[in-house]
């Protein structure tokens, strides 16, 4: 499961491993590693001397590994949800962030400073959550709309265990006059309507076929999966849902005692620096959480960008999800899948 | 026959070691696992595997597409292995490569094409609005009947070759013979052809079932979350919840429905002689 | 009789139309001038077909497929030939045993195998992902090879070999010099069919993928995730012809299907 950089590697290779080179170890999700190695990694390891070596993976199994060796910390530093990073925090199996340490911190969005309380995770970056619908066939103007008679038969809805599913049944509550902290209620409304839902989705790929064969006409979606709707010839629209959009952030967090304090933190400090945080902008991979980077209009058509997008977001509180995942789950699989 | 004892086993136990040390070694330590919860022996994995009503709901629906596949495959097998048989020698070999066409190809690609074929706007939908079956185009994907037709595709073929060479073996004159004296269509199938076939069709049958109870992506591309089968599930279990010991109880009933066929493969392949 | 084999027409047609007739429209998908997935396409264009060239992932994935296609099959069957020999020649001890236990990788469902070997080979002994691929697809292949390779065997009768011994061969010259001739039909029908299995096999690679090492099928799926665009169509249809053209050389060649 492990990469290293290979022009790191190879200048290892030649060096022969004379000299103790400084080494530092990430964990991230493995999509777009080839743009972030040209983003981040490359000039990352020109500008410290050091040699990055990055693991990759789904968060459950990166989580499980940083769990397994908590005593001796392989990770040096992962960039996670911001309900894995709790999990993570509460079992003390990470240290909190200094501001005082990272230069571009008061850069950061407010909510993206110390998003999990205790100083124990920075926000990298944020993704808004709305509907995507085609609008030659219908108009989606709440949430509400999702369980509603004009897509019946044609909607699709994300699965409870990815991050869009729990996003989705907070907004849903919140349409049906609830506050989105107890979602027991829309699981069931949506269990007595699971035969007029066409798929519960993993993967938002999946929704760009369904939709241009009017298999599904609307479905919620982050924010970065959008460019692939808007390439089409079709008339995909973005819903302005009268209960605003959701929103989410993930974050950067350093594990415990891993002894490489000083290169993790100055590794967060580039990868928030306008510099960095406008690059992966650019290259349409991660929505900035440095309120001072500017990207063209078409750039930020396919991003989670403005402080106005990103302050009005519905961002459902990490703890919520910890304590309530397991029954949510359970719940779903018992009323909806069946 | 060779009686050096010690030369045959030089040469078989390569083979033997290698299967057993990285192969048979690590699926028996994962078949354990729901047995040693907590670090103890126990059976507690299985009885909150089944307690769960989505797990119950998974188990069924794999074993009855299982059976469903595999006794459409047969009917049709059937039909169209007396076909194939019954052709002059020269199109019978063309026909019989067709049908073994589909088996050299990826199943992702096989099961990508269904998609297409069963959306709304797919051929089907065409067809059965064409026919005015129905006003409104019907709901395909994401059902029983996708991940059905998805898996009947995929493993059809299996049989139709397992029978055609059950077939061969039928005496040419028999089944005339049968309905010179009388023999109904009917009669003949259930009286001449089945009980010379048997054999043919246990094998075929065990291939079709499973292989249905094994495959991954037909039921994950069709069937999503909403048509979860006992592979589907374990690769969620898994990949979303590291829940190793549902895997282990997934890993162990997979096996045990896949050596049952193979049992019942046996047991009347044996009775036959 | 014209009933007959208007009925059996009829019967074959509807089969084939449903055996073969996604694969023609996989082809045709492939071929679209459109985004998207559809048939009958939006126009034609071989933009797809060239696309597939393009993808760098789908290089290294493919020639890992090929790798562990070829080298995979080469490795079981430098077990399995051996082995059906000893099986098929020798009164052995166990052979009984040694029969179940090289033939259990076809019994036991891929996805376990992928993640027994993840579990227990990759995660403690530091085993790489390349390697249990690599023992996967071994093991995988093993039936087959012994039970192609055995059949042919049963069909040569043995005073052959024991003739060349008689005449002063060593039992190694023998199986070289009089065995392996005659049965080199079975072991190319095991390595076809071992070959065509590991390189369309799913399960067994779900679990065991990494940065840069992933199997064809499965970079097929992960793209997949990305885009459902015609390129993973048009791939599907030139993987299928190379399978095609493969067996049909063989066929041709040396009459492959006698061995299956």
């Amino acid at each position: 499961m492990k990469t290293s950089i290979s022009t790191a590697a190879l200048l290892c290779a030649i060096a022969g491993m004379a000299h103790a080179e400084k080494t530092l170890t990430i964990s991230v999700y493995s999509f777009a590693q080839d743009a972030y190695k040209e983003a981040l990694y490359d000039p990352f390891e020109e500008l410290c001397g050091c040699t990055l070596v990055v693991e990759t993976g789904n968060s459950v199994e990166r989580m499980a590994k940083i769990e397994a060796n908590a005593a001796d910390p392989v990770i040096d530093m992962a960039v996670l949800s911001t309900q894995d990073a709790l999990g993570l925090a509460q079992k003390g199996l990470i240290a909190p962030i200094d501001p005082a340490t990272l230069t571009n911190f008061d850069k950061l969005y407010a909510s993206a400073q110390d998003p999990i309380g205790g100083h124990m995770a920075v926000g990298y970056t944020y993704y808004a959550s709305s509907i995507v619908y085609r609008s030659d066939l219908v108009t989606i103007e709440s949430w509400g709309d999702l369980l509603g008679e004009a897509v019946k038969g044609r909607v699709a809805l994300p699965n409870i265990t990815g991050t869009q599913g729990p996003l989705t049944l907070m907004m849903l509550d919140k349409a049906a006059g609830g506050t989105g902290e107890d979602l027991s209620g829309t699981i069931s409304a949506i269990g007595a309507k699971a035969d007029d839902i066409v798929t519960f989705y993993s993967r938002s790929s999946e929704l760009t076929q369904l939709m241009s064969q009017e298999e599904v006409i609307a479905a919620p979606i982050g924010r970065f999966a959008w460019g692939h709707f808007k390439q089409s010839d079709l008339p995909f629209a973005w819903a302005e849902p009268k209960e605003g959009q959701a929103g989410g952030m993930n974050v950067m967090v350093m594990t415990k005692d891993n002894g490489n304090e000083e290169l993790a933190l100055q590794f967060m400090d580039y990868w928030l620096s306008t510099e960095v945080q406008t690059r992966v902008a650019e290259a349409l991979i991660d929505s900035p959480a440095n309120k001072e980077v500017t990207v063209s209009d078409e750039v930020a058509e396919n991003l989670t960008y403005g402080a106005d997008l990103i302050n009005a977001l519905n961002i459902m509180p990490a703890q919520t999800v910890i304590d309530n995942r397991e029954a949510w789950v359970e719940q779903w699989n018992a009323d909806v899948i069946r | 026959m060779f009686m050096n004892k010690k030369e045959g086993l030089i040469l078989a136990l390569p083979a033997a070691l290698f299967a057993t040390l990285l192969f048979l070694l690590p699926v028996m330590i994962l078949l354990s696992e729901a047995f040693r919860i907590d670090g103890s022996w126990s059976l507690q994995g299985y009885v909150d595997f089944f307690a769960k009503p989505l797990n119950q709901v998974v188990f069924l629906r794999t074993l009855k597409l299982g059976v469903l596949v595999a006794g459409t495959a047969a009917v049709i097998g059937y039909a169209a292995a007396f076909c194939i048989v019954n052709l002059p020698a020269k199109s019978r070999g063309r026909v019989f490569g067709l049908v073994v066409l589909p088996l050299m190809i990826s199943p992702v690609a096989r099961t990508y094409a269904w998609i297409v074929i069963l959306g709304r706007t797919g051929i089907v939908n065409d067809v059965i609005l064409g026919l005015g079956l129905s006003d409104t185009p019907v709901r395909l994907l994401f059902t029983e009947t996708a991940v059905f037709l998805g898996l009947l595709q995929l493993f059809l073929p299996l049989m139709i070759i397992s029978l055609v060479s059950a077939m061969e073996n039928i005496p040419r004159d028999v089944i005339p013979a049968a309905r010179v004296l009388g023999a109904s269509w009917l009669q003949v199938f259930f009286r001449v052809i089945l009980p010379l076939t048997k054999e043919g069709l246990v094998v075929g049958g065990t291939l079709v079932f499973t292989g249905a109870l094994t495959a991954y992506i037909t039921p994950a591309i069709l069937g999503g979350s909403k048509v979860l089968m006992l592979e589907t599930l374990l690769y969620q279990r898994v990949n979303v919840a590291n829940d190793f010991v549902s895997a282990s109880v997934i890993a162990m009933i997979l096996m045990v429905m896949s050596f049952s066929a193979n049992l019942v493969l046996k047991r009347i392949a044996s009775a036959r002689s | 009789m014209q009933m007959r084999s208007l009925s059996t027409w009829l019967i074959l047609g509807l089969t084939l139309t449903f055996l073969i007739g996604p694969f023609i429209i996989i082809i045709f998908a492939g071929a679209s001038a459109g985004n998207s997935l559809a048939f009958p396409p939006d126009g034609l264009s071989l933009k797809w077909y060239l696309k597939v060239f393009t993808v760098e992932s789908f290089r290294a994935s493919f020639l890992l497929s090929m790798f562990l296609a070829v080298v995979g099959t080469l490795f079981a069957l430098a077990l399995g030939v051996p082995a059906a020999y000893a099986l098929n020649r020798y009164k052995l001890p166990g052979d009984e045993l040694i029969r179940t236990i090289v033939a259990a990788p076809i019994i036991v469902p891929g996805i376990i195998v992928g993640l027994a070997l993840l579990r227990y080979l990759v995660v403690p002994l530091n085993f790489t992902v390349g390697m249990a691929l690599f023992f996967a697809h071994t093991a995988l292949i093993l039936p087959y090879a012994v039970r192609v390779v055995s059949s042919s065997l049963n069909n040569l009768r043995s005073d052959m070999e024991e003739a060349a011994v008689l005449l002063g061969c060593t039992r190694v010259q023998a199986f070289f010099k009089v065995v392996l001739p005659n049965i080199r039909g079975g072991v190319l029908a095991a390595f076809i069919l071992g070959f065509v299995t590991s390189f369309n096999q799913v399960p067994v690679s779900l679990f065991l993928s990494g940065p840069g090492v992933r199997t064809l099928p499965i970079d097929m799926l992960s793209y997949m995730e990305i885009t459902y665009d015609p390129s993973v169509a048009a791939l599907s249809a030139l993987l299928a012809f190379m399978s095609v053209a493969i067996v049909f050389t063989a066929e041709r060649l040396l009459g492959f299907s006698r061995y299956v």
